[in-house]
Formats: structure tokens, sequence, C-alpha cells
């Protein structure tokens, strides 16, 4: 596939990603996980994660950036949001089952660092600053 | 305070989402044995580099999903770290993911039985 339509398709996936996961830290914080979200999860979000790590890592690759120290920075960046998102399926999962649901402190702290590791993710893939 | 049992509904969630960690398990290990054993002798021995090319990211995405899916099943609670560990040793070894199904079994056993 052209490098451009990878990349579109990268950038809509990883879009509909993020949406997905700031969903899921505010739903942590209701009274109860929301039923449409774990559908919507199920649907959207999961499959849009597995299309992100697989165009990515397929433009790395055709582009031969996996000597750069910028790719593996971001990389962290990733790995950290891939794993939030699976902490996160499982609270929601527990929550439906009757759980307390998360403080409004740490659902903020949460929501935080999506923001923060959203814009290195950014600044990184954009400016290849090293 | 007693512990409340898990609804019926919330017993099913996790069963699914054992069931889902399975298919995981099982594709990973899947895709980790043909390309080590299939594409990477290709390659190696019949300078045929097609096989690696393909199953390579196969196996990345499959891995990826596995991972995801083990921390998710995980998160939800009722793992020891013996069980995790376990579990996530088992995407790094040949067949390791195969190994995955009597552990999986009884715990979607142990679930099944505590379904008030």
């Amino acid at each position: 596939m052209p490098y451009l339509w990878l990349k579109a398709v990268h950038v809509a996936a990883v879009l509909l990603f993020i949406g997905g996961l700031f969903a899921q830290t505010f739903a942590l914080a209701s009274a109860q996980g929301s039923a449409p979200l774990a559908r919507w999860d199920r649907l959207a979000t999961v499959p849009a994660m597995l299309i992100v790590w697989v165009t990515g890592a397929t433009i790395a690759v055709e582009a031969g950036w996996f000597t750069s120290p910028w790719l593996w920075a971001k990389l962290v960046f990733v790995l950290a949001l891939t794993g939030l998102h699976g902490i996160q399926s499982g609270k929601l999962r527990r929550l439906r089952g009757g759980d307390l649901p998360s403080s409004p402190n740490s659902t903020l702290r949460v929501a935080g660092f999506i923001a923060t590791a959203v814009a290195s993710i950014a600044v990184l893939v954009v400016a290849k600053p090293f | 305070m007693p512990q409340q049992p898990p609804s019926p509904a919330a017993v099913a969630e996790d069963l699914a989402q054992i069931r889902r960690l399975r298919l995981a398990s099982f594709v990973e290990a899947t895709t980790l044995l043909v390309l080590v054993f299939v594409a990477v002798p290709l390659k190696h021995l019949f300078d045929y580099p097609l096989a690696v090319r393909l199953m390579g990211p196969v196996h990345g995405a499959a891995f990826i999903a596995y991972g995801w899916s083990l921390v998710t099943t995980v998160s939800g609670g009722g793992w020891s770290r013996s069980e995790i560990a376990r579990l996530g040793f088992a995407a790094f070894l040949p067949f390791g993911g195969f190994l995955n199904a009597g552990l999986l079994r009884r715990k979607r056993a142990a679930l099944a039985g505590a379904r008030p």
C-alpha cells in the first residue's frame, strides 16, 4: 500500500483508539460501567488499536525507522497506552460486576497521562527530534 | 464485611474474556510455530524470504493481541502472580501458548462453578 494511504489509515485508527481510551477513563468514574461503551470497545476501539500496531509497524519497516531513537521513544508511549487500555477494560468489567468507581482525582490523573502521551507521540513522529 | 458473590452478568463477562484469551493464545502460539518452524527454515535453507516477510507481521499482530488480552483478563481480578507470570512467559516459547489451555480451562471451570 502506498505510504500516504498507510499513514491515513494509521492516523484514522489512532484517533479512534485515543477517543475510545478517553471514553473508558471517564466511564470508570461513573457509578456503573457503561454497557454501550463495552460494545463500542469491542467493535471499534480494539480493532482500531490492532490497526494502529499493524500499520505503524509496516510504515516503520518500509521507511527503515527502527534504527531511529525517536521511534523507540514513541513505542514506549504506544505500549503504555495499549497497556492502559487493557487495564481499563479489566477495571470496567469489575465495575459492571459491582466494584466501586474510580475517584475524580485518579480519573483526571489518567486523562492527563493520556493527553501527555498523545502530545509526546505527535511531537516525536512529526518533528523526529532525534 | 462479607464479600458479595459476583453477579451472573459479571461471571458471564469473565467467562467470555477467558474464552477470548484462549483464542488469542492459540493464534499466538500457532503463528509462532509457523514462523519458527516453517518460515525461518524456508528463508535460510531454501532462500525463500517471502514466508518470513508475511509471517513476521502476522505473528507480531497476534503477539500484541495476546498481550493486550492477557492484560485485560488479569486486570479483571482473580489471578495470582504466578498464573500471570506463567501466561506472560508462554508468549515467548514455542508451544507455550498451547500449554495455557489447561490453566485457562481450570479457571473457566472454577468461575463457572462460582456462578450464583
